[in-house]
């Protein structure tokens, strides 16, 4: 029985294979038997030609080297590029040298302004002879100021015609060799490369600072409307699209009952925003959608994209065909939430880093031109399309995007494991032995560079460390603190003072911690700014609160590219008010690092038994009578200067992961951190 | 097993029995069946069958090969494609009269002069592409029009046909390309090449039409552009300059260098090489060559200025080979030998030295005025390249040496991967070049700038974290909790409890993971401040939890396990601000690590009290909805459905794909706890810990081999209140109940 069985199943198997076989074989079998001939209705394609080995190539040996030369060409018909009408040998010795025409006659409050702040910026020259790129801007148009032709013209050889707002002056002058910057300027007429296309500003545009992006979420809000469409007389209506097929189509406009609209003289607030390619007056509504964080969707736009030489606008807006308005709509509807979600985040970034204010606009066009001068140091597209932008990035710290603290998640690189400590020893002029020689048992320190600003004489000995020491004569002044020594060779910088009190593995954990945040500052000891009611204005506090805004920089971690920031990219009167009032160096580093990231600052513990002797409390370098008081109005007239406040409130402390946990003491990494 | 009841059994000890016992059993099963196939029987018969099976197995094989490799038998394209002659394509005569196109209309532009209603109905936001058939066109006295075909072309069409853009049908295309060849100019007759354009059955007036041209012009003036009048054809032309090329509407491509294919020189690392800077172009202009070899005098070794051979033995190809004085060398291998590169224009701007450039590694210092790169329009030519204006070429050396060493080597890497991408072959040309027009169609979809240039190793390092910008969500927004929960009703109603107290709490959504048992009524719920939803599922699976469910309003979500009763109102709104600072990041309660296990050589999962963390449980933690969204659709291969089918470890996987996304580690907040659960002290908790910690050290490795890396990012830090522990009034902290045990 157990044996018939066993065959039984065996001979199932057998039959089974065999069938199989049948039944695959079959196919092959009768395949093999047709002769092979096209099946109608095949795709034929291009054919495989027998003697396709015996074609000859479209160039023939030989032919190649004959094309000799001819000399070069003069521009055509008047048509400029970069290589003819721009002389870049004024341009050697330190980049863009930007000299503004003095405007004829009375000017506006606006163009007084806008000429204070070209003036103020690193670029700018008093001496035309020595400029390299000579600018004459039109700015107001409703005055009806129209600037004649001025006296260094030279057929407008390196000069930028700057126009602001579109101008309805008649042409007094050719133009010439002369590059225009000008408002959303028509495909025909721009020439790339040359021309800088410019945003659509409102007349009211703030000159400074300037409205951050209107987005306060990451993802779109649920219930939200996909588009918004553009009105005749400025507004925005939304449209539901789940019915409509095509809203902007005036064919539907038969079909009300299936579409909600809303008629909305704000922001839009939408995902997608239509925008109209044909009238170069729609190109105010895109840089309002930008701000909105509603994704611009133009419809075969005839004006050129603001900076579009710079800023990959694919990342931040749609360019769509408007021929095709149901394969757009449905793409729209389509559209992955990932991209969604990138889409939106760009128009913010894109929006604060080069359009929310003239200021960032004039700046950014100088920097389009001055990366022309520069050609291959310029910035590398990275550096223009992710935050915190070309302005904040600066190409002559470096073009290679892991020398800075913002790109290594792109770069899939780190920050370096070592950090340089660097001791400002102020006024009393204590060589700081014992800080020295806790910062030099940090495992991860490279270097010890001691800044002496002080009018004592440099003290002939040093204590004896493993670590490099080199002493900085410093010109006594604060700015000094922060300008970018060739020195300092690491990315990180632990800024101390020769008061401040450190033990080894404080210095070591906070610099773990950095390593984390490379882009933040990482501190021991905070304070505040709060908007006083009282007096209309900030205040500042550094007494021990809920929450923080800015760390002392007499005892944190950065990177040293905030040096170059600080040295190269802040306006000479805030450095000058620092030196004059010491105390405002601290606020001064922690807003320009906000305003850079964005983000607050970072607390880690500090002992507990310093914290309420030191001096480091005080807020600033040297003690004084009233530590924790700096220039009363110092965190005001910063943000002034600023435009807006970036500061940020933190409420957390990083802390080591079993800090003070109920676990033996053997077991945790940074002990010492506990003790009482 | 599925519909078992599933119990959570505290935090720790996450143990789903049964999903061991499948495993185990299903391969207990596999052992009894294995050796019944050949049974206990007489030798004899036991032999004869053992042939038999062995014949059968063979046919199967065999068949099976024949399904499967059907190239080995016969090439599958030559299936349905003819094979003919070149020599026997159709003749058309072309009257002397017939009609000739306009000269193109220089102010094209894709929404003027493209029709795009042609490309209205094309799936999937691709272009579909139609090819003339090949014919051979003479004039009335019976003279060749131009060459019928050259190899680059067919290859070029070839491409084109085996590309997925390729359609037969002529009425669905969006764009026409003619079998006529125009890659040279040379080869023509223009006036006779362009009545065969104007008489093509769709011509008019050349919309939609694509013409390929590498080298335009003749003498003695050599126009930048192809000078057969086309009207609105587009012309992907290599050899533009800024006055002939329409921008968005022609493509610029490079001049095909028959060398690509013939030699091969393989990649050289980067780094210094023996000269500087090599001119290895023959004919130059007699006042470029003097301006090169004036550098050579200047700077010596470290310029190479090279020139045509004049005294080569008979029988060796010239053009293989260079000379300086009596030194001869071999080309392209002496390009491998230079840094820098000078790539000159001739009478055309065009070279076809571009690619071998490219191809050997070495930067090509573009002397061109007004030349158009190839591929501009996407490719980003600073990171590969020097363009220096011609008036500028006596400084040509300055200029390169102001360039530092690092970003030398990154444009070496970058010049040879333009090579291998775009330049190599006539079908990478061919397809970056539809690509480009593809991407003018259907912009939405179109290619990014970083897949354009970035070298496949920079695509491999990098990572894009999908919430990228520095936000800090406002705190009225508030989170949603989302409890999973099976059948513990009283558990889960003490945890909903708790959470209702938390401030920014705005809605509760609970996932009833019970299908069998139907959440109690409503009556019975607690009564709480904010929404109570109960979402009920379809099947008990622990994604769920993970759902990007519609009820969720907020962008913070809290995901917290029906037994956590032990977190406090503090705490966790604590954790909520903490999110707010690290919206990109998982934000938890316990914290858990990986490790290296280097007796095992694999990862191994860790819940001791360890300095590090790399992971948070989700059975308490914070994080962006659009994680759910991730989580649900876009995780990297089965693990979802192999999470479903263990019951475990969905909490090790969401920390994977976080870490992989953004790049970022997580953020342990507050002190350890002791998570405990009421059920735990009746099993046996050592021996079940044990097994707990095997199966979670398997996801890991799992995990990690799905993903292709391990993306976990180790820190030594968690986030405290900032005065925690802090000598202050406890009454003036604003979180004073944290880390009670």
């Amino acid at each position: 029985m157990q044996s018939w069985r066993r065959r039984k199943s065996l001979w199932l198997a057998l039959s089974a294979s065999w069938l199989l076989l049948v039944l695959l074989g079959g196919f092959s079998l009768l395949r093999l038997a047709l002769p092979p001939r096209p099946r109608p209705g095949a795709s034929q394609g291009w054919p495989r030609w027998l003697d396709a080995e015996l074609l000859q190539s479209f160039s023939q040996a030989g032919e190649l080297p004959e094309d000799a030369a001819s000399p070069p060409q003069a521009p055509h018909g008047g048509s400029c590029n970069w290589g003819a009408c721009f002389d870049t040998s004024k341009c050697r010795g330190d980049g863009l040298k930007v000299f503004v025409y003095p405007a004829s006659g009375p000017i506006s409050e606006t163009h007084h302004r806008i000429l204070a702040s070209i003036e103020g910026s690193r670029f700018h020259t008093f001496s035309p002879a020595g400029a390299c790129l000579l600018l004459l801007l039109s700015l107001d148009a409703q005055t009806g100021e129209c600037s004649s032709m001025p006296l260094q013209w030279n057929r407008g050889r390196n000069h930028l015609v700057l126009r602001l707002h579109p101008a309805p002056c008649p042409k007094t002058f050719q133009l010439g060799q002369a590059m225009v910057a000008e408002a959303s300027p028509t495909v025909d007429s721009f020439r790339p490369g040359f021309d800088v296309a410019l945003p659509f500003l409102p007349e009211a545009h703030p000159l400074r600072g300037g409205a951050p992006g209107q987005l306060q979420q990451h993802s779109p809000q649920p219930g939200i409307a996909l588009l918004a469409l553009e009105e005749e007389r400025g507004g925005w209506r939304t449209a539901d699209t789940g019915s409509s097929a095509c809203p902007w189509d005036a064919h539907c406009e038969q079909d009300p009952g299936s579409r909600q609209t809303q008629r909305r003289e704000t922001l839009p607030n939408a995902t997608f925003c239509l925008i109209s390619g044909h009238r170069p007056e729609a190109a105010s509504r895109f840089l309002q959608a930008l701000q909105a964080g509603c994704i611009p969707v133009l419809l075969s736009p005839r004006w050129e994209l603001p900076f579009s030489e710079v800023i990959d606008w694919t990342k931040a807006a749609i360019v769509a065909d408007e021929r095709l308005p149901l394969q757009v709509l449905a793409a729209l509807q389509e559209m992955s939430p990932a991209r969604v979600l990138a889409l939106r985040q760009q128009t913010q970034f894109l929006w604060d880093a080069y359009f929310s204010s003239v200021e960032k606009v004039i700046h950014t066009t100088l920097e389009v031109i001055q990366d022309r001068i520069f050609g291959t140091s310029a910035h590398p597209s990275l550096l223009w399309n992710s935050p915190p932008g070309a302005l904040l990035a600066l190409s002559t710290f470096s073009i290679s995007p892991q020398d800075f603290p913002f790109y290594h998640l792109q770069q899939g690189s780190r920050p370096e494991g070592r950090f340089s400590a660097l001791i400002w020893v102020g006024p009393p002029g204590q060589p700081p032995l014992k800080l020295i020689q806790a910062v030099a048992g940090s495992q991860h320190c490279a270097q010890i560079l001691v800044l002496w600003s002080n009018e004592r004489p440099l003290p002939s000995s040093w204590p004896e460390t493993a670590m490099p020491l080199t002493v900085i004569d410093g010109h006594r002044k604060v700015s000094d603190r922060f300008f970018p020594y060739s020195t300092i060779r690491t990315d990180a910088i632990l800024s101390l003072d020769a008061h401040s009190s450190l033990s080894t593995s404080e210095v070591d954990f906070a610099f773990v911690v950095w390593q984390s945040f490379p882009e933040r500052m990482v501190g021991f000891l905070t304070s505040s700014h709060f908007w006083d009611e009282a007096h209309g204005g900030w205040g500042y506090t550094a007494e021990r609160t809920n929450e923080f805004s800015m760390v002392l920089t007499t005892a944190a971690f950065y990177h040293r590219y905030y040096h170059t920031l600080f040295t190269h990219s802040l306006p000479k009167v805030l450095r000058t008010l620092a030196d004059e009032a010491p105390t405002c160096v601290d606020v001064l580093m922690n807003f320009l690092v906000a305003a850079v990231t964005k983000l607050p600052p970072i607390k880690v513990p500090y002992s507990k038994q310093r914290q309420e002797a030191a001096p480091l409390a005080s807020g600033g370098p040297g003690p004084r009578p009233k530590p924790q008081a700096p220039a009363p109005d110092c965190v005001n007239q910063i943000a002034a200067a600023f435009g807006h406040m970036p500061l940020l409130s933190s409420r957390l402390r990083l802390d080591p992961v079993l800090f003070k946990d109920p676990v033996s003491v053997q077991r945790k990494k940074y002990r010492s951190l506990e003790k009482p | 097993m599925a519909s078992k009841p599933y119990h959570r059994v505290g935090l720790e000890l996450e143990c789903e029995k049964e999903a061991v016992c499948v495993i185990m059993c299903a391969s207990v099963k596999y052992n009894i069946r294995g050796p019944a196939l050949i049974p206990r029987m007489k030798t004899k018969h036991r032999i004869y069958y053992i042939t038999l099976f062995s014949i059968v197995l063979l046919g199967l094989i065999a068949t099976g090969m024949f399904q499967f490799w059907p190239h080995s038998i016969e090439s599958s394209n030559d299936w349905n494609v003819e094979k003919r002659s070149v020599r026997d394509v159709p003749v058309v005569r072309l009257p002397a009269n017939s009609p000739i196109p306009e000269r193109g209309d220089l102010s094209c532009r894709m929404h003027t002069c493209f029709d795009v209603y042609r490309c209205g109905f094309n799936p999937k936001n691709k272009i579909k592409v139609y090819i003339y058939a090949l014919k051979k066109y003479v004039d009335d006295f019976g003279v060749p029009v131009s060459n019928t075909i050259s190899r680059e072309y067919n290859e070029l069409l070839t491409a084109i046909s085996d590309s997925d853009y390729y359609t037969d049908d002529i009425n669905r295309a969006c764009l026409f390309v003619p079998s006529i060849d125009v890659l040279n100019q040379n080869t023509l007759r223009i006036k006779e090449t362009a009545q065969v354009l104007a008489q093509l059955s769709r011509w008019d007036r050349g919309t939609n039409h694509l013409l390929f041209n590498m080298l335009p012009g003749g003498p003695p003036d050599y126009n930048t552009a192809l000078d057969v009048p086309r009207d609105r054809a587009l012309l992907a032309g290599g050899g533009f300059s800024t006055w002939t090329y329409r921008q968005g509407y022609d493509v610029s491509i490079p001049v095909y260098s028959p060398l690509s294919a013939e030699v091969d020189l393989p990649e050289k690392g980067p780094g210094p090489r023996r000269h500087f800077l090599i001119s290895s172009q023959v004919g130059l202009h007699p006042e470029y060559r003097e301006d090169l070899e004036a550098l050579q005098v200047k700077h010596g070794e470290s310029v190479l200025v090279l020139d045509k051979c004049t005294n080569l033995s008979e029988g060796v190809l010239s053009i293989r080979k260079r000379c300086h004085k009596h030194q001869v060398f071999d080309y392209p291998q002496v390009l491998q030998e230079a840094t820098f590169c000078v790539v000159l224009r001739g009478a055309r701007l065009g070279q076809a030295i571009l690619s071998d450039v490219l191809q050997a590694g070495c930067v090509p210092v573009v002397i061109a005025d007004s030349y158009i790169l190839p591929f501009s329009e996407v490719l980003d030519w600073k990171r590969a390249s020097v363009v220096v204006p011609e008036e500028k070429m006596s400084d040509v050396y300055s200029i390169l040496q102001s360039i530092p060493q690092r970003q030398i080597e990154e444009m070496q890497r970058q010049a040879r991967w333009f090579w291998e991408a775009y330049f190599q072959s006539i079908k990478a040309i061919a397809l970056a070049t539809l690509q480009i027009i593809n991407d003018r169609i259907y912009p939405y979809a179109a290619i990014s700038y970083e897949e354009w240039n970035d070298p496949p190793a920079v695509k491999w390092g990098s990572v894009s974290n999908p919430l990228f910008l520095p936000l800090i969500p406002p705190q009225s927004q508030g989170f949603t909790a989302i409890v999973l929960t099976y059948d513990r009703v009283e558990s889960l109603f003490r945890v909903i409890t708790e959470v209702s107290k938390v401030p920014s709490l705005s809605k509760l959504l609970v996932v009833w993971n019970n299908q069998n048992k139907n959440p109690p009524e409503d009556s019975l719920w607690p009564k709480i401040r904010v929404p109570l939803k109960v979402v009920r599922t379809a099947e008990n699976k622990l994604s769920n939890r993970f759902f990007p469910y519609d009820e969720i309003e907020t962008e913070a979500v809290l995901a917290i396990d029906d037994d956590i009763i032990m977190l406090t109102s503090d705490e966790l709104q604590f954790g909520y601000e903490v999110w707010r600072e690290f919206p990109d990041r998982l934000v938890g309660y316990p914290g858990r690590l990986h490790l290296w296990d280097h007796e095992m050589n694999k990862w191994k999962y860790e819940s001791e009290w360890t300095n590090e963390v790399s992971m948070v449980l989700t059975g308490a933690a914070f994080y962006h909805k659009y994680f759910n969204y991730l989580y649900t659709y876009k995780m990297p291969g089965d693990i979802k459905n192999w999470v479903d089918a263990h019951m475990n470890c969905e909490d090790i996987a969401m920390n994977f794909l976080v870490a992989n996304v953004t790049g970022k580690a997580v953020i342990k907040v507050t002190p350890r706890k002791k998570f405990k659960c009421p059920e735990c002290t009746a099993i046996d908790g050592l021996s079940l810990d044990q097994t707990h910690m095997v199966e979670r050290s398997e996801c890991i490795n799992k995990f990690a081999s799905v993903f292709g890396t391990m993306p976990l990012k180790v820190v030594e830090h968690r986030a405290d209140p900032v005065l925690y522990k802090d000598d202050f009034p406890e009454k003036l902290k604003s979180f004073p109940n944290i880390g009670s045990l």
